[in-house]
């Protein structure tokens, strides 16, 4: 199953305290839907402040970003640029 | 379909730019160029206060005023509900944005808009500005970031409680978040250490310095339907933004991109365009706006001013155990500076064990910050390529070896956690240190410094369209702003795919109603992005040209292949015809189906992270303390240049822009707050004579995922200036500075301090 | 909203009338480069505005046996660009050639740079140390008199009501006799100058020194002349031991404010420096020509 952090600390407060979870996702969008379930309002948390970065790749506003079965997740504030 | 690794005819070489001869001569259209029939005059009234309450605002006398249209204040605006506001961690809260466009109850800096006025010119409008009366309640202010986070600073927001921290907090605070990044044990890491540095740096805010001010024309007609012309890095976040704090749907508004004279980042928001279309709205005439340059200093927003302490322990022979940050923001105004990338980037070159950054986005009384080139990274690896520097010094090592021995490299964990993939930092540091600048010979009073740099680049939505004309030359029609050279990239990749010169493909930026979706030019993505998405259609293009070749040769789509420009018969069973080039194709385009084009929307991933790594030679006057800009070269992992002079012109542009950070620029603000500085004369930006013929060193390790191997290449370059700058200066006068901007007082002040 | 006069006379008695006449306030037109910041700043709102470039004799550069004669509005690029007046006075010509940049001196001229009166005028420390004089025109007749007797303040001049500056007098070098000047600024060009230091020498026998004139500006309300640091020089070689008594005349005289440009310390300090660097170039200039 893949592991994910939330890397930051700010959704905490979404999570009480936690930031390592194991979530049984193949995609971006499943694992948004299955951390929502868990902790309600984490999935929009997710969705408009962070990225995930799978297996190093940095992925925005994508829900098909595969995620394999031994894949590294990271979810990370969301980046912009200048 | 890649073209890595390919011979390449047209990506690579250096063809004039479609717009060069329009931006030289004074022809091109820039936002304040615009002029539309019945168009009026619109200008903002602002805050002289750097905090005041709000308690009366009266209109009567300007309204008077001949000649005046209209008058808007935050009235003219819907109040933007508090539940969409903190919604979190979203960059762009719509609710701050609106306040920072028209003040609502409160004035938050010198410079803040309060009011606007439209009027039949420009003379009467400000005349008008005087006539509108404001009553203020002046409150005490806070602008320096530290102060601005002590327990007893005047508050800002009094529904501001700083995120980030466990329990949440019950009294509000100046510090709208906390954000914090750990990686294995820091204790542990500090113990094993030989060696530990703990030092402080702190910087000014800066500005974009973009050359051209803001400035829109707005319409609305008397059907609701908008339209906006305007200097921006993104028309459809223009749309998309006004749509929202204005309460249009965003299918009433066009809008336009106008030819941008910089954006560095600062042109990735609105300030002007809400106001000039509410303006419009009210007067029933269209309205310009155009910012001076004071208005610019006063009410846009420059990059953070910040506080950066950095430990970090080592042993003996260079390697790191143990990295220490903390990165403390001014986020101006509202919430939303950019130290979360800031905590990302500081130590990303770098493979360090036991890490813990933490950054903190603290509000005060100064324009609301705006993203500047790889927002939050400078000011970070201000902090940490120093104290590398320092750490260097410390155990006897080559800044450059020490770099080598803990460069980050693919397989290697960042501190922020991905592990790293198809990165081309070390390769940096290798063309650095195989280069002649590095072994060139110093005289007396000069010394040499280097540092290095990292940014994400980002992907996104871009949308492209290659249309094929009668005579087979060629549109690439996208929706993003150019503001580096972008737009000849994109006829270069698209000639690329199609076989043909670079002469035959005319690129256009296309406005929000004539192409699709296209995020905004930032974030180093355009070629990126948006070249993937011309690369896409331009070879959904070529299928079809392929597919009239079979119709008109009577043979199946499979047998034609499509080389130099024309379609062969692929192979001897296909049939003996004569190649048909793209032109002969296209004038028969009718007959064999109709017009030739494609389109493709794509939502870009994968962009490769830039590293770069700068060195640099400074004299110092040990008198004065001037600091002359004796050699400079940036080295830098582009993946690949599409256009190589217009990639060595952002790289020269961000040392720049990073030289002037080190140097000169800052912002100086009176006892009240007030702005004492607004002005090109005094905010000093390097000027040309300043600084000598950057030496660009192009380093390519493609991206994989982008059909060229495209990595973005604007933000990184900015990064290592400030550092490699003050390396040199101990250098070469023995003295460290850890105060941007390192100007001659300063200088002076540490080299007599230094003297005893 | 007031309204705004431009008279572009074409005499001298037309410009010395339209400067006399009308209660409201009245600003003299040469290039330009400092009433049209000021004007669209809002710093300055004239009512008249009187354009002395059609005037004869204002804008234009003669030379007499005994001295150059340049007119008030004469600009910047024309005094680079007169090859005689750059050999006889290489500090006036380079110190106008720091005005701004080279835009600015297409237009800028010293009658607006001594007029306008910043206490950081670039042009106006050389000219003093050249001993120049100002030729002044008024409703009362004409006048002549030392350029230091224009500028009496930050902004202010001894102009009276109706007068304007008509042109410059810089006497020839004597043999032996040569200029320099030095300003610091932060970047390399397009700065106010934080300090700026004038030196006129005139070498004897044996290359010492027998007449000189220091002067400094930015340091002060007005550009000072530094006697105590001309005594320093007269009578000496330039040694450590002048150097280091010019040094600290032109520190003592320094009585310079903190603004964005520079801090009174640091102020005090470079002018010391650059009396001392700006005496080495005279000097060496002097001891050649």
């Amino acid at each position: 199953m893949p592991h994910v952090v939330i890397s930051g600390d700010i959704s905490r407060r979404f999570t009480g305290g936690e930031r390592e979870f194991d979530v049984e996702a193949t995609t971006f969008r499943r694992l948004i839907l299955e951390l929502d379930r868990r902790f309600p309002g984490l999935g929009r948390q997710i969705e408009e402040g962070m990225a995930v970065a799978i297996d190093g790749e940095i992925f925005q506003d994508a829900y098909a970003a595969p995620i394999g079965e031994k894949s590294e997740v990271y979810l990370i504030p969301r980046i912009g640029g200048g | 379909m890649t073209f890595i690794g390919k011979d390449l005819k047209v990506v690579g070489t250096r063809p004039i730019r479609p717009d060069g001869v329009d931006k030289v001569t004074g022809r091109a259209n820039f936002g304040a160029d615009m002029t539309v029939p019945g168009m009026i005059w619109g200008k903002i009234k602002r805050s002289p206060h750097a905090h005041a309450r709000i308690l009366r605002i009266d209109a009567e006398k300007a309204l008077r005023l001949p000649g005046v249209k209209a008058v808007v204040t935050a009235a003219d605006f819907p109040n933007i509900a508090a539940e969409e506001a903190f919604a979190g961690e979203a960059i762009m809260d719509f609710r701050d944005l609106s306040r920072n466009c028209m003040a609502r109850d409160k004035a938050l800096y010198d410079g803040h808009a309060v009011a606007a006025v439209a009027a039949s010119t420009p003379a009467i409008a400000e005349a008008a500005l005087e006539l509108i009366d404001v009553e203020y309640e002046v409150l005490p202010f806070v602008i320096d970031v530290e102060k601005a986070m002590a327990a007893d600073a005047p508050l800002l927001h009094g529904e501001l409680f700083t995120q980030g921290i466990e329990p949440k907090p019950t009294a509000p605070s100046n510090i709208a978040k906390r954000i914090n990044f750990t990686k294995g044990d820091i204790e542990k890491g500090f113990r094993e250490a030989d060696v530990v540095i703990e030092r402080r740096y702190t910087t000014r805010p800066v500005h974009q310095g973009y050359i051209e001010p803001h400035a829109c024309v707005a319409t609305v007609a008397a059907d609701g339907q908008c339209s906006i012309w305007s200097s921006s890095q993104g028309h459809f976040m223009v749309r998309q933004y006004c749509a929202h704090l204005l309460g249009i749907d965003i299918a009433n508004i066009r809008a336009a991109a106008a030819e941008i004279g910089g954006g560095f980042g600062g042109k990735t928001l609105i300030y002007v365009e809400p106001v000039a279309l509410a303006l419009a709205k009210k007067s029933g005439h269209s309205v310009k706006i155009v910012m001076t340059r004071e208005e610019v200093f006063r009410g846009t927003g420059p990059a953070a001013g910040s506080v950066i302490e950095v430990k970090l322990g080592a042993k003996k022979d260079g390697r790191l155990t143990a990295a220490e940050v903390t990165l403390k923001y001014q986020a101006g105004a509202f919430p939303g500076s950019p130290v979360g990338p800031g905590c990302m980037c500081a130590l990303a070159m770098y493979d360090v064990p036991n890490a813990n950054v933490t950054g903190y986005d603290v509000v005060c009384n100064r324009p609301k910050v705006a993203a500047y080139r790889a927002p939050g990274a400078p000011n970070a690896s201000w902090g940490v390529e120093s104290c590398l520097d320092e750490l260097a010094l410390a155990l006897g090592l080559d800044p450059l070896s020490l770099r080598e021995k803990n460069a980050a490299k693919d397989g290697v964990k960042a501190v922020h956690g991905p592990t790293w993939q198809n990165i081309g930092y070390a390769e940096t540091l290798a063309a650095a240190k195989a280069h002649p600048h590095w072994r060139a010979p110093l005289g007396a009073g000069q010394g040499r410094g280097i540092a290095s740099g990292f940014w994400f680049n980002i992907g996104g939505e871009s949308t492209a369209s290659v249309h094929v004309n009668e005579d087979g030359t060629v549109v690439v029609a996208t929706g993003s702003p150019d503001i580096g050279g972008s737009r000849v990239s994109m006829a270069m990749m698209v000639a690329e795919v199609l076989g043909v010169a670079v002469e035959r493909v005319r690129p256009i930026v296309a406005d929000t109603s004539s192409i699709g979706y296209t995020f905004l030019t930032g974030g180093s993505r355009v070629t990126f992005a948006t070249g993937m998405a011309a690369t896409e259609a331009a070879s959904r293009v070529v299928d079809e040209l392929k597919k009239r070749a079979a119709v008109i040769w009577e043979i199946s789509p499979e047998a034609v292949e499509w080389r130099d420009g024309m379609a062969y018969p692929a192979g001897q069973n296909a049939g003996a015809f004569e190649p048909l080039p793209l032109a002969e194709i296209a004038f028969r385009s009718a007959r064999t189906g109709g017009p030739i084009s494609a389109e493709a929307a794509i939502n870009a991933q994968g962009p490769g992270a830039g590293f770069g790594t700068h060195i640099c030679d400074v004299e110092v006057d040990k008198e004065t303390g001037a600091v002359k800009i004796l050699r400079y070269t940036a080295i830098q992992d582009v993946g690949r240049a599409i256009h190589p002079a217009y990639v060595e012109g952002q790289l020269q542009g961000g040392v720049t822009q990073g030289v002037g950070w080190a140097l000169n620029e800052e912002y100086i603000y009176d006892k009240d707050g007030r702005l004492e500085n607004p002005g090109f004369l005094d905010y000093r930006i390097p000027v040309a004579s300043d600084l000598p013929m950057i030496d660009a060193v192009l380093v390519e390790v493609p991206n994989p995922r982008h059909p060229f191997g495209v990595r973005g290449v604007g933000e990184v370059p900015i990064i290592p200036p400030t550092a490699a700058v003050a390396n040199a200066i101990y250098r070469a006068a023995g003295v460290r500075l850890r105060d941007l901007p390192m100007s001659p007082p300063k200088v002076l002040a540490a080299i007599d301090e230094e003297k005893g | 909203m007031s309204g705004l006069s431009f008279i572009a006379p074409k005499t001298v008695e037309e410009a010395v009338r339209a400067l006399a006449a009308g209660d409201g306030l009245t600003k003299c037109l040469a290039g330009g480069t400092d009433l049209l910041v000021q004007l669209r700043s809002g710093r300055a709102r004239p009512e008249v505005i009187v354009d002395m470039k059609r005037i004869p004799g204002l804008i234009g550069i003669s030379e007499r046996e005994d001295r150059f004669i340049i007119g008030a509005a004469t600009p910047g690029a024309m005094i680079s660009e007169c090859g005689p007046l750059c050999r006889a006075w290489p500090g006036i010509t380079e110190a106008v050639d720091l005005i701004g940049s080279q835009q600015i001196q297409g237009r800028a001229s010293l009658g607006g740079n001594l007029c306008n009166a910043s206490p950081a005028a670039d042009s106006v420390p050389a000219v003093i140390a050249a001993r120049a004089t100002c030729v002044v025109v008024g409703p009362e007749g004409r006048r002549e008199v030392p350029v230091e007797a224009i500028v009496t303040g930050p902004g202010q001049t001894s102009l009276r009501k109706g007068e304007l500056i008509l042109e410059f007098h810089v006497p020839k070098p004597r043999p032996h006799q040569a200029d320099a000047y030095l300003r610091f600024i932060p970047r390399t060009e397009m700065d106010i100058a934080v300090v700026g230091c004038a030196v006129n020498v005139t070498l004897g026998d044996k290359g010492v020194c027998r007449d000189a004139r220091v002067v400094l500006g930015a340091v002060a309300p007005t550009a000072v002349i530094v006697t105590e640091a001309a005594e320093a020089l007269v009578g000496h070689w330039l040694d450590e031991e002048t150097l280091g008594r010019l040094d600290a005349a032109a520190r003592r005289a320094s009585k310079p404010i903190t603004d964005k440009r520079g801090t009174i310390e640091y102020r005090i300090k470079v002018a010391g420096v650059l009396a001392r660097r700006a005496a080495a170039i005279a000097f060496k200039r002097a001891g050649e020509c």
